[in-house]
């Protein structure tokens, strides 16, 4: 019996089972033919089994089998559609985690916030992955769309999948602005205050949609449930939709397109054969991708950890505290700009709904059958004007445009803003010398002559603070609201409690309209364990 | 080498440069954390004093320290050491002020010290109970006081008087008064939280038209509404701290103590008297 055993056949036997099982997992790839794929040797079977996988395996059967070489040309599409869905899932990965430690509720969703950053493991590198994800995914969106539009790749059979993008942009800024509510923090509150009340100004329902939207007249506990529940539910199931429509579109029906010059341009017949080769998913695609994804993730946790990107939070949403300046989200600026221009209704939901249709008709307005940029000089330039416009736009949203504010609150509000970074948190706890510092035309130059160390960082903001005083009462050519005639301004710093001090920055003067002699005036507590970022 | 290979390799580094920056920030995260905590906490304290400066100074004193006859110091040590045995609170201190805070006091636990402004004592500051405040101003109110612990300084509840008390008697003489410690009087005695800082009772600067109390002392008894014994400046100004009741100025109700009588010497009547008719 021991004879019978020939041990080759034994080997034999064995290695036949392993690949067996390893066909199974990888849907057909036997041990040969994956040695093959990451050596970059050719297929070891016919026929091509690294096709096969993309019928047997549900993963793959929406991967594309092949792309055309011309279309995976870098500078083409510079993966800009592949980092878009890139973010799209970290978005999705990060938010799960997220979900576990966020309580959708006006008294305690900021302190799950909070409790997140100090008391979670990796907490708030989460909070920032999820929130830089987001404004990389609205940014990847607007610049894949500019792409596709510059390569015309939106014509022809391409006019669907367009469509489809158009909703994806709308989703993904739907998905951005109702995460921007969940943190309950003053920018969240506000920020979707602006945003909700625009609704309001829809022609008939305007009122029921700001209801719908608010669950209440004001954003509480029931808006806050709804924007929770539409971006964790219904958005990412819609994106998750719309994208497996958009990505067959263009995986398995069309495939990416070919730069134009291959398609029209003047080039030999063996270069335009060589851009339609094909390059197979496996193994060059998918290496390439996993290789994009490598680079996404390093590319995100570099910005996070040695660059320092921090997830704003600022303080609890207080309804009863407008803040002085408020601000949409970035991508919302152009829509802040033209509200500045006119009517609520007419800027606010009309035109915009216009801009939208205008972007989902492009593929048929534009009937010139070209895709080269030289051949279709109007659509191009029509694309760059509309950048262009979004930029001016964009600036024009921002509070630094159009809206004048009284000199002593913006000299004040700009060294110690309500939220954020300003010059005063700057100062080291430990330069913050009590006493009472007087602006006047000439300011001394070392405000704490008696300590060693002196306080460089406090001087230079009581000089900036000094200045600007001194600027609005002497400079001529200010108007009204810009002038501070006859200023008493004075930055006091007290010791308040034990690594407490209170600053007050006053600032009183003659006001050329009402005679009055005015003043104003604010607090600012400052304790030496604040991380200020 | 194919671009293959070279995508492989480098997706490789990359994958190690990740994990290498992921275990460097995870060594860092305790430490991280803890800061977060401290720096949370110092925002909390930071809010909660803007709070107390809007909302409680009035009665409590700018820096806690009370207002005698009326409402209790909160930087005290007493507060910090004794007061949850006296009430018999088993939570955290932190707890008795959220408590406390949230939903007032019906009635003062200490009538005879500190009668509190007036019906309730001290009114319920939550949202819930009908106040203005959020359960986060609180607890953020709460971290200020609490940091008034480790330097509270031992205030005397029932202070020791230099003297025989001033008495009700407003006809005595009085001995010369100094204006300056006069000054200092009405800070500790705590006179400011009503007549400086809110505007419980009459102002004593100048404000809206009327001149500063040392003036309208000289007036005020001559009025004809006026339902008092005094029959000069100095006799209005001391009938009116130690038995404030006999005349109402229009438009103040009778909160303030009546017991200054007792608390206070006539060496310390001269110097706040002297000390209010320089307030013009």
């Amino acid at each position: 019996m021991l004879k019978s055993l020939n041990f080759n056949d034994l080997r034999q036997k064995a290695v036949r089972a392993i690949d067996n099982r390893v066909r199974i997992i990888t849907a057909g790839l036997g041990l040969d033919e994956l040695r093959a794929v990451m050596r970059g040797d050719p297929p070891t079977e016919k026929p091509n089994p690294r096709y096969r996988v993309h019928t047997t395996s549900f993963l793959f059967h929406i991967r594309p089998r092949y792309y055309e070489k011309g279309s995976t040309i870098f500078t083409h599409t510079f993966r800009l559609g592949f980092f878009t869905s890139f973010f799209f899932f970290v978005e999705l990965i990060t938010g799960l985690i997220l979900m576990i430690y966020y309580t959708p509720s006006p008294e305690a969703a900021y302190q799950s916030i909070l409790e997140l950053e100090s008391n979670v493991f990796f907490g708030k590198l989460l909070r920032d992955m999820h929130r830089l994800g987001a404004e990389a995914m609205v940014i990847f969106t607007a610049l894949h769309m500019l792409r596709t539009y510059l390569t015309g790749s939106y014509k022809k059979e391409r006019s669907f999948t367009w469509f489809t993008g158009v909703i994806l942009l709308g989703i993904t800024l739907g998905l951005s602005f109702s995460g921007y509510l969940l943190p309950w923090d003053q920018l969240a509150y506000w920020a979707v205050t602006i945003g909700t009340s625009m609704a309001e100004a829809a022609p008939l329902l305007g009122q029921q949609l700001n209801l719908l939207l608010r669950g209440a007249p004001d954003i509480g506990a029931g808006g806050l449930l709804r924007f929770y529940l539409a971006h964790v539910v219904l958005l990412p199931l819609g994106a998750i939709l719309v994208i497996s429509i958009h990505y067959y579109k263009v995986s398995r029906e069309h495939g990416i397109s070919l730069p134009a010059r291959f398609e029209e341009g003047n080039v030999p017949p063996e270069v335009k054969k060589n851009a339609k080769s094909r390059v197979d998913f496996i193994p060059d695609l998918l290496t390439h991708e996993v290789f994009l994804t490598t680079l996404g993730l390093l590319a995100l946790l570099v910005a996070i950890i040695s660059f320092g990107y921090s997830a704003p939070l600022e303080h609890h949403a207080n309804p009863q505290q407008t803040p002085l300046d408020t601000k949409a989200p970035w991508y919302f600026w152009w829509l802040q700009g033209m509200l500045k221009l006119g009517d609520k209704t007419l800027m606010g939901i009309i035109l915009p709904t216009i801009i939208v249709l205008l972007l989902i008709a492009v593929p048929y307005l534009d009937r010139n059958p070209h895709r080269s940029l030289f051949k279709r000089p109007i659509a191009v330039s029509l694309g760059l004007l509309s950048v262009m416009t979004l930029v001016v736009l964009s600036y024009m949203g921002l509070p630094v445009y159009g809206i004048e504010t009284p000199a002593a609150t913006r000299i004040i509000q700009d060294i110690a803003p309500e939220e954020g970074q300003g010059p005063l948190y700057e100062i080291p706890f430990d330069q913050l010398q009590p006493g009472v510092y007087t602006v006047s035309e000439t300011p001394p130059d070392e405000l704490c002559p008696t300590i060693d160390f002196g306080c460089p960082k406090l001087t230079e903001v009581f000089l900036e603070f000094n200045n600007r005083v001194i600027e609005a009462a002497t400079n001529p050519n200010l108007s009204e609201e810009q002038r501070l005639p006859n200023p008493e301004a004075v930055m006091v710093i007290e010791d308040w409690q034990q690594d407490l001090r209170k600053v007050t920055l006053r600032i009183a003067w003659d006001d050329p309209r009402t005679n009055q002699r005015t003043s104003y005036e604010k607090l600012v507590f400052m304790h030496r364990d604040h991380i200020r970022e | 080498m194919s671009r293959t290979n070279l995508e492989i390799l480098l997706g490789i580094v990359m994958v190690l440069v990740a994990g290498g920056l992921l275990i460097a920030y995870g060594l860092n995260e305790n430490r991280r954390m803890a800061e977060y905590e401290k720096s949370q906490r110092a925002q909390a304290i930071e809010v909660g004093a803007k709070l107390y400066d809007t909302n409680c100074k009035g009665c409590h004193g700018v820096q806690g320290e009370g207002v005698p006859g009326l409402c209790p110091p909160l930087n005290d040590k007493y507060f910090f050491t004794q007061r949850l045995k006296e009430v018999g609170w088993s939570g955290t201190q932190e707890d008795y002020i959220i408590a406390t805070v949230a939903s007032g006091r019906l009635v003062s636990t200490r009538p005879e010290l500190y009668p509190g402004g007036a019906s309730p004592a001290m009114p319920s500051w939550s949202e819930r109970y009908g106040g203005p405040l959020r359960d986060d101003q609180i607890r953020d109110l709460a971290a200020f006081i609490m940091n008034w612990e480790a330097t509270a300084p031992l205030r005397e509840v029932t202070p020791t008087l230099a003297g025989p008390p001033v008495g009700t008697d407003i006809f005595q003489t009085l001995p010369e008064g100094n204006p300056a410690s006069g000054e200092a009087l009405a800070t500790s005695n705590g006179c400011v939280g009503c007549h400086v800082l809110t505007n419980t009772g009459p102002a004593w600067a100048a404000s809206g038209g009327e001149p500063g109390i040392g003036e309208r002392a000289a007036t005020r008894f001559q009025q004809e509404d006026y339902t008092g014994q005094a029959t000069t400046p100095e006799q209005y100004l001391l009938e009116s701290i130690v038995n404030p009741s006999a005349y109402l100025v229009p438009g103040f109700q009778a909160v303030m103590p009546a017991n200054y009588g007792a608390t206070l010497t006539a060496q310390d009547a001269a110097d706040l008297i002297a000390y209010m008719l320089t307030i013009k």
